[in-house]
């Protein structure tokens, strides 16, 4: 019979996270216990605390643990500027990558109908209540090129005409030192059509 | 069968996808020869794949799998042309299309001319032809297919032919029966007519198309409400892409919000 051990349990608990089996699980388990008990105490704290106090910002539904966010809460960010991602990660990678300086909304998915998902587990009304406002004037649809988010930027860019936003989306093409002859062929034609003065 | 699906690729459309695991997606398959079934194509979400750009609705394939439980491997993806390129409300009537045949096709059931007609309606949408006849049709076509036909040009019970200028009603498991002129949801017969004969409709004759295919579906569908149809009717209206938010409103919503409920 196979004992209910706290250790065993630990260890079912560590693989919950992405990417981690029942090895790897076990891995952490033994490396915190014999290694680190300080860094799995922490780890633990800081876990209750985090899945306690994040919630959603109240303004851009990303993950925060302050009811607006920090880039909400900002004055330097630009209020004419709204930019509308599907999760918080992609936040992150503007970010990260770009100067951009405008603030986000986040989806938290895409519009896919036959799995239920509609514009109020998205938050739209949430996204409408902030058009009318008033104080944007750019949306920029930074959504993933699939057919489930062309039809969320279709539906969110209607929203947007609606409150007489200008709507645009960022550029779909061909990755930065990638090569013509391996890119797939829709992207291709997007990359094709969307054709930019040289 | 299977065997063959293995060794030669064969025509296919997604009709949905969602993610699997970390890396790998499940695909729901509507493939000519064999039917709708899932398949699970492993590794397609890895930044290298490639098939992640291709497994998706309204685009041409070349599928090959493999297993024989209710869950095949896809084990090759190549494209079969170029997507159809349906924008706006025109997207709307696609996911329509695929929700149709989730519902209403069972798994694993070849259903080669749903296939070839499912394949032009898509054709038909993207090269913008007037996008209700093309549900209208698609809707007909598939119900006959499914052997759920029923005959619009003739009166139930009595086989005798349909008059324009008498008003029907449609009746579950018997088909057309003729009505008084005051009944409210009555259908005119001249449409039945012009449906039959896949003649383009207009304005209320439309409606009491669209009114007529979804009694038709209803009782295949059951009770659960179509979501396509919930997402379409509540989509906003600013701008009118391709059609007038009134024709829109005719193609696919639900049959309560024309009574003017909720």
């Amino acid at each position: 019979m196979p004992e209910r051990s706290l250790l065993k349990e630990l260890i079912d608990a560590l693989r919950c996270l992405p990417g981690v089996g029942p090895k790897s699980a076990q891995r952490m388990a033994f490396h915190l216990l014999e290694r680190d008990r300080d860094g799995g105490r922490h780890l633990a704290q800081v876990m209750a605390e985090a899945m306690e106090r994040i919630t959603r910002c109240q303004r851009c539904r990303t993950l925060s643990e302050h009811e607006v966010c920090e880039l909400c809460a900002s004055p330097h960010r630009d209020l004419a500027l709204l930019c509308v991602v599907e999760h918080p990660s992609a936040v992150a990678a503007i970010e990260q990558a770009t100067d951009y300086r405008g603030r986000y909304f986040v989806l938290g998915g895409r519009l896919s109908p036959l799995d239920g998902i509609g514009p109020d587990e998205l938050g739209l009304d949430v996204l409408e209540a902030r058009l009318a406002e008033g104080t944007v004037s750019e949306l920029i649809l930074a959504i993933s090129p699939t057919v489930e988010g062309a039809a969320t930027s279709q539906y969110i860019a209607d929203i947007a005409a609606q409150h007489g936003v200008r709507a645009t989306r960022i550029a779909h093409g061909v990755p930065l030192g990638g090569e013509l002859e391996y890119v797939d062929g829709g992207t291709l034609a997007h990359a094709f059509a969307g054709r930019q003065g040289f | 069968m299977d065997a063959q699906a293995r060794d030669h690729l064969q025509r296919c459309f997604v009709l949905h996808r969602r993610d699997y695991g970390d890396t790998s997606l499940v695909v729901e398959v509507f493939a000519g020869a064999h039917g709708r079934f899932p398949a699970v194509a492993k590794g397609a979400r890895r930044p290298k794949s490639g098939a992640v750009a291709l497994l998706q609705p309204f685009q041409p394939l070349w599928l090959s799998w493999s297993g024989t439980g209710e869950v095949r491997t896809l084990t090759r993806c190549e494209s079969g042309g170029r997507r159809f390129p349906l924008a706006g409300e025109r997207l709307y009537c696609g996911f329509y299309l695929n929700e149709l045949l989730m519902r209403l096709l069972g798994r694993a059931d070849p259903h080669a001319a749903v296939f070839a007609f499912y394949h032009a309606s898509l054709g038909e949408l993207a090269a913008h032809a007037e996008a209700e006849p093309v549900l209208r049709r698609f809707e007909l076509q598939l119900l006959r297919e499914l052997g759920y036909a029923v005959a619009l040009d003739r009166e139930a019970g009595t086989g005798e032919p349909v008059v324009s200028s008498q008003r029907y009603r449609f009746v579950a498991e018997l088909g057309m029966c003729p009505v008084a002129e005051t009944e409210a949801d009555g259908i005119s017969g001249d449409t039945l007519l012009r449906l039959a004969g896949d003649t383009p409709l207009t304005g209320p004759q439309a409606r009491e198309a669209r009114d007529l295919t979804r009694a038709l579906l209803a009782p295949h569908l059951g009770p659960r409400p179509l979501k396509t149809r919930e997402l379409f009717r509540r989509r906003p209206r600013a701008n009118q892409p391709q059609m007038s938010a009134n024709e829109a409103e005719e193609s696919i919503s639900p049959q309560m919000n024309a009574n003017g409920r909720k």
